[in-house]
């Protein structure tokens, strides 16, 4: 049984009586939605992928079946390799550092002090922040002539001239930076929650034993949020690899595709290069790599079940 | 909690450090609105000085005046209402009847049904938004407000089932029982036990879609082309492509279309918290 579905397993029978078809009833506006807007785009983008088609090209331009030749010119694509490279390890440090940080803070919240919630309240407004609305404020702040970040420049150690978000490695750490702001104040509070249900008796008794506060974390806290942590990993994953708009709007994938992860790839091929085909296989692979992860957290969220 | 480490002496070091660490953080997540506010309200020529003065000085509004001058800011704010009030609208309605579909029934395909959800969920819009830009030109849908909401809606849709279905499943089963010897067919069931007992999932439902649309660029952007039809997101980004926008206007925008889902957030957000754990994939 797939846990997404029903994780309690136990209702054989309908809740509420049986009733035959109202249950497919109810899910036809969904269906067709999702009919219309998900699988047959997907299947639209599959076809392409194995044609020779290319945007902008005249109407009547003979779009002609490549078979597998879009697949085979991805393989030694040293772009395409590049922005696998690119989105594995943006995705990666985002989940590092966005579920880190919201950890460490998690845990300093959690004691109660003085103005506990109104901090609470405030660290997440990044999260319910719009996301054009803080490329605004992230290119106005690293902006290489005016930009306030002109106060801390001087003081580094590394040249940082060539711009924070127009020159390497730079670009890359900026970006990070930028999906960190938004996403560790949110994952703060999930774990916030979920230190909650961590017993007291317990962490009191460790105490007791004389077991330090990293003791305490490593043999009481982390044991009982650790579901919550792999799946704020996967979900922070999940986020970076479908992040566009704050990518594509502050370094367009640049310079020299250092930032273009492969959203960035789909998107540049078919509006940049006007490859509309090979941006299809990209696409593709994308989905093969979206289903990927469905399944990991599909086997994630039921080792989470099977501990309860 | 009463565990009692060390002396006093220690404890309080350890506050102070604590409040500090707190404070840094605090400042990191909140210097970038900050920043915005400054900006936004104070006259160019102090923004461009160098070394930067950290506080507002000569503050005015001007920048709001001239960003409703200029562009046609009113109208694209109302545009991003429109969607996002019609997809919060379809989201919600459309959540609930799934979610009792999955929650309180057993049928053929539900496995099916959940996986799709799963999927659809995770999936980025970027690559399919190509294939859904040709299918909508061949529908004759592109520039069409409503037909934008209706993407919007697709994509938030599992994010709302996933989060109702839980709150559904918690409701006992004997309600429903006195409520079906009282005569209530299963559609009364949902609207007058379900629906109601689990208004707070449902609100967070509708504020995660409204946020959603709200914060859409990248499908607006490829299915709008018309200057008048742009929600703000699409609008504030066209402005901020031209260079002779001034600082001060650009920020202002930012700061009007920003702000909404950040009050709308902290007015509701103790109903929210826990529905939103699993809105989150959307974030």
């Amino acid at each position: 049984m797939v846990s997404f579905v029903s994780p309690r397993t136990t209702f054989n029978s309908t809740r509420i009586g049986s009733s035959k078809n109202l249950p497919y009833v109810l899910i036809i506006p969904i269906a067709i939605l999702t009919a219309f807007l998900v699988v047959y785009p997907i299947s639209q983008g599959i076809y392409i992928s194995l044609t020779d088609k290319t945007l902008g090209a005249a109407v009547d331009q003979k779009v002609s079946f490549v078979g597998l030749a879009n697949y085979i010119n991805l393989i030694d694509n040293s772009a395409f390799l590049a922005s696998i490279k690119t989105t594995v390890s943006y995705a990666t440090l985002n989940v590092v550092f966005s579920v880190g940080a919201g950890l460490l803070t998690a845990l300093l919240v959690n004691k109660r002090f003085k103005g506990r919630g109104g901090v609470r309240a405030l660290l997440t407004a990044p999260w319910a922040f719009p996301d054009i609305a803080s490329v605004i404020i992230f290119i106005w702040i690293l902006n290489s002539a005016f930009g306030v970040v002109g106060i801390i420049n001087q003081h580094l150690p590394f040249d940082t001239s060539g711009g924070w978000l127009t020159s390497s490695p730079y670009a890359f750490i900026s970006i990070i930076g930028m999906s960190m702001w938004k996403t560790f104040p949110f994952y703060s509070i999930v774990l916030l929650a979920s230190l909650q249900s961590v017993p007291d008796d317990l962490l009191e008794a460790a105490t007791v034993d004389g077991a330090g506060p990293f003791q305490r974390f490593k043999n009481v806290t982390f044991p009982s949020i650790k579901p919550t942590l792999y799946l704020l990993g996967l979900l922070a994953f999940i986020f970076a690899f479908r992040q566009f708009s704050m990518i594509y709007l502050t370094t367009g994938g640049g310079p020299e595709r250092d930032t273009e992860t492969l959203v960035i790839s789909v998107y540049n091929t078919a509006f940049k290069y006007y490859d509309y085909a090979l941006s299809s296989a990209i696409g593709v692979a994308g989905l093969v790599i979206t289903f990927a992860v469905a399944v990991v957290f599909l086997s994630l969220q039921n080792k989470a079940q099977k501990r309860f | 909690m009463a565990v009692v480490v060390g002396t006093k002496k220690v404890v309080f070091a350890r506050s102070i450090f604590r409040y500090s660490i707190i404070t840094m953080i605090c400042l990191m997540v909140l210097f970038p609105l900050y920043w915005m506010i400054v900006t936004a309200i104070q006259p160019p020529d102090i923004t461009l000085m160098y070394p930067p003065v950290l506080y507002p000085q000569n503050p005015n509004l001007n920048g709001f005046r001239e960003l409703f001058r200029d562009n046609p800011m009113s109208k694209w704010l109302i545009n991003s209402g429109f969607v996002a009030l019609l997809a919060t609208l379809i989201t919600t309605t459309f959540s609930v009847l799934g979610a009792y579909a999955i929650s309180w029934f057993q049928w053929k395909g539900k496995t099916a049904f959940g996986l799709m959800l799963l999927f659809t969920q995770m999936l980025p819009e970027a690559l399919i938004v190509i294939p859904i830009y040709k299918i909508y030109d061949q529908f004759d849908m592109l520039n069409n407000l409503a037909a934008l909401s209706l993407i919007h809606a697709a994509f938030v849709i599992p994010v709302g089932v996933w989060i109702l279905r839980p709150a559904f499943e918690s409701i006992p089963r004997e309600v429903n029982e006195a409520a079906q010897i009282d005569g209530c067919d299963y559609l009364a069931v949902l609207r007058k036990i379900i629906i109601p007992l689990c208004s707070p999932a449902i609100l967070a439902v509708s504020v995660v879609s409204f946020f959603a649309s709200w914060g859409d660029y990248l499908l607006a952007v490829t299915m709008i082309s018309k200057q008048e039809l742009y929600p703000a997101s699409v609008g504030l980004a066209s402005t901020m492509s031209q260079l002779n926008t001034p600082i001060q206007e650009l920020l202002s925008g930012a700061l009007i279309y920003g702000l909404p889902p950040v009050i709308l957030y902290m007015f509701i957000q103790k109903y929210i918290i826990s529905g939103l754990t699993a809105g989150a994939i959307k974030g």
